[in-house]
């Protein structure tokens, strides 16, 4: 005869009860730990993209969209800068590094980014097959995008215009696998990167039979651009005076990647406030249900507990009986929301890579929130169960026995 | 050895029952005898420590019960007192020898399973130690509740109405039971009861004086 055998024969005469209130709770914490977890695993992903770029520049237009452009490769740009311009900046005092990235061409919707070997070396990705291109037109391919095509060192594809679907091929300017990457968890995984003079050949080509307006004219001589430049500062001094260089000149327009995807998080938050703001709620609702449930239990077993009392048991084996009840059920709530909480971020996770040309989450480790969920759960139930266990502490065994 | 020395009890603040004086030596067993709803399970809670007496004293071997305060009352309850109450009283969803084993769980001391055992084969339900409670039938779970009552080797055993609502034979059984488990735990046995049958049993009765 155990003192948990005792509280096991009282929560299996309520089965139903307690059934429905460890679901509640489960809800409530699986609800919130996923909220934690994805918001975790999006910050992570968005940290990582980010590398350590402090400032983007980009042709004018919102600072928002050339950041969701240039770094996170989720928008389209705002329009291209001069070649002329970006190697001025790429010269700068102030400038450590300068990455540019020409943006245009898609395959099966994965990016086809023209830049630098420096660009792979942001994300610390290393080659698992091949070499990094020497010439125009040989391309590297991220772990994701040579993994869901399975590209190989020796293809040859065909890039399209645009930076998704696939209606208008350059068919004249086929470009040649000759690297594949490591996976990075970044966003180089999901792209295809090449020399930027690669861009310029595709789309300088000039179709005879094609009489697009925008295509280039060959009797203008034709400036070359990239689509953004992607700057470390050399010091401090860079973030007050480099930003204002960029405004002074028209064109363009400098976004500091931290500002605005602090920004984002903001918009985002409000969706995540009132996702959290519900998960709260279900976990106030699980309080009170085990209040009640804990509340109704002692009403119940009011003789049984004056039994204890007239064999010889001091209070405090009642409020410990009482206490232990809602803890094992706080307990049992809390590994179940646990086990909710990382399904629904597995789930999240899964749907952000089934959506191929979107960034792909990975849920964090096992970590403090794992922990928190299930402790917090217990917490919530002991707190329930005060009332209650004071309660039949307080048993008078003497008017619940001489009753009958 | 019990002694009571005009010991009175009730409910709330009002004095229901009185009994002027009764001393059981060891083995000994006694009628409490009185109307229904007189008071007698009062003063066998207040015999026990769990109804606060109004007046007197009830000792056992020399401790004065009134004495005792706190978790001392609760160990020498749980140590040297036996109670059967009148709806017997087993919890559901434990197992007959669990049921039994209670009496050492709340009184806060070892439990020995063996002997919990045997004690369930002397009164014949050695098959039935590890069926649940609920499943006994009601001679059955009277009779565990007398084992749970003599487990301890108490110095007293007090029993509520044991032979209510059972025919003769049943009636019987339980008073041999009784005054067997006496004579083995060398327990003072004082039963609360109304019922005639008893009183042809056990010649020692006392009747309780009902105070208004």
């Amino acid at each position: 005869m155990t003192l948990a055998k005792l509280v096991w024969s009282f929560i299996r005469r309520r089965p139903l009860t307690w059934g429905f209130n460890v679901l509640t709770l489960g809800t409530g914490v699986a609800v919130v730990l996923a909220l934690v977890l994805v918001s975790q695993a999006i910050t992570n992903r968005f940290e990582r993209d980010l590398a350590g770029i402090d400032l983007v520049i980009g042709a004018k237009g919102s600072p928002l969209q050339i950041v969701l452009a240039a770094v996170f490769q989720m928008d389209t740009p705002t329009g291209n800068i001069k070649l002329s311009q970006a190697r001025a900046f790429a010269q700068n005092a102030l400038v450590a590094q300068a990455i540019p990235v020409s943006m245009g061409d898609n395959v099966h919707e994965a990016r086809i980014v023209g830049t630098t070997p420096a660009y792979a070396a942001l994300y610390g990705a290393t080659l698992a097959q091949g070499r990094f291109w020497t010439k125009p037109m040989e391309t590297v391919v991220g772990a994701s995008v040579a993994r869901r095509l399975g590209m190989r060192p020796g293809q040859v594809f065909i890039g399209a215009h645009g930076l998704s679907g696939s209606a208008d091929l350059h068919r004249h300017t086929p470009y040649t696998v000759v690297g594949v990457l490591k996976p990075t968890g970044a966003v180089i995984d999901r792209l295809v990167i090449t020399d930027v003079a690669s861009v310029w050949r595709v789309h300088e080509y000039i179709d005879p039979n094609d009489h697009d307006e925008d295509a280039p004219d060959p009797s203008k001589p034709h400036e070359r651009e990239v689509t953004a430049l992607l700057v470390k500062y050399r010091s401090a001094m860079g973030a007050l005076m480099l930003p204002r260089q960029v405004s002074a000149i028209p064109d363009l327009q400098a976004a500091s990647p931290a500002i605005e995807t602090a920004r984002l998080f903001s918009l985002l938050g409000v969706g995540a406030d009132v996702l959290r703001g519900v998960g709260a709620a279900i976990l106030g609702l699980a309080a009170i249900g085990f209040f009640i449930a804990l509340f109704g239990a002692v009403s119940q077993r009011r003789r049984d507990l004056a039994l204890l009392r007239a064999l010889g048991a001091h209070p405090s084996l009642l409020l410990g009986v009482v206490a232990l009840e809602g803890a094992l059920m706080g307990l049992a709530g809390g590994v179940l929301g646990w086990l909710g909480g990382r399904g629904l971020s597995l789930f999240a996770a899964h749907a952000s890579q089934v959506a191929a040309s979107g960034p792909t989450l990975i849920p964090p480790p096992l970590g403090l929130p794992d922990f928190v969920a299930i402790a917090a759960s217990l917490v919530l139930a002991l707190v329930a169960s005060i009332g209650p266990a004071i309660i039949a502490g307080r048993t008078d065994p003497a008017r619940e026995l001489s009753g009958g | 050895m019990l002694v009571i020395e005009d010991l009175a009890a009730g409910r709330g603040q009002r004095a229901v029952a009185r009994l002027r004086t009764l001393r059981l030596e060891q083995g000994e067993a006694a009628l409490l005898l009185g109307p229904s709803g007189a008071g007698k399970t009062t003063l066998l809670l207040a015999i026990a420590g769990l109804a606060r007496p109004f007046a007197g004293s009830a000792s056992i071997d020399d401790v004065r019960v009134l004495d005792l305060k706190g978790a001392a009352l609760d160990r020498f309850r749980g140590r040297h007192i036996g109670f059967i109450f009148q709806d017997i009283h087993l919890i559901s969803g434990l197992t007959t020898l669990d049921n039994i084993l209670l009496s050492p769980f709340a009184a806060g001391v070892p439990q020995d399973r063996a002997e919990a055992a045997s004690l369930l084969a002397r009164l014949g339900l050695a098959d039935k130690a590890s069926r649940p409670a609920d499943r006994l039938s009601r001679g059955e779970a009277q009779r565990v509740a007398i084992a749970r009552a003599m487990l301890m080797s108490p110095k007293v055993i007090l029993a509520d109405e044991p032979t209510a609502s059972l025919d003769d034979a049943a009636a019987d059984t339980v008073a041999s039971l009784l005054l067997d488990a006496a004579a083995e735990t060398g327990a003072a046995l004082l039963i609360a009861t109304h019922d005639q049958r008893l009183r042809r049993r056990i010649p020692r009765q006392v009747e309780i004086e009902v105070l208004s």
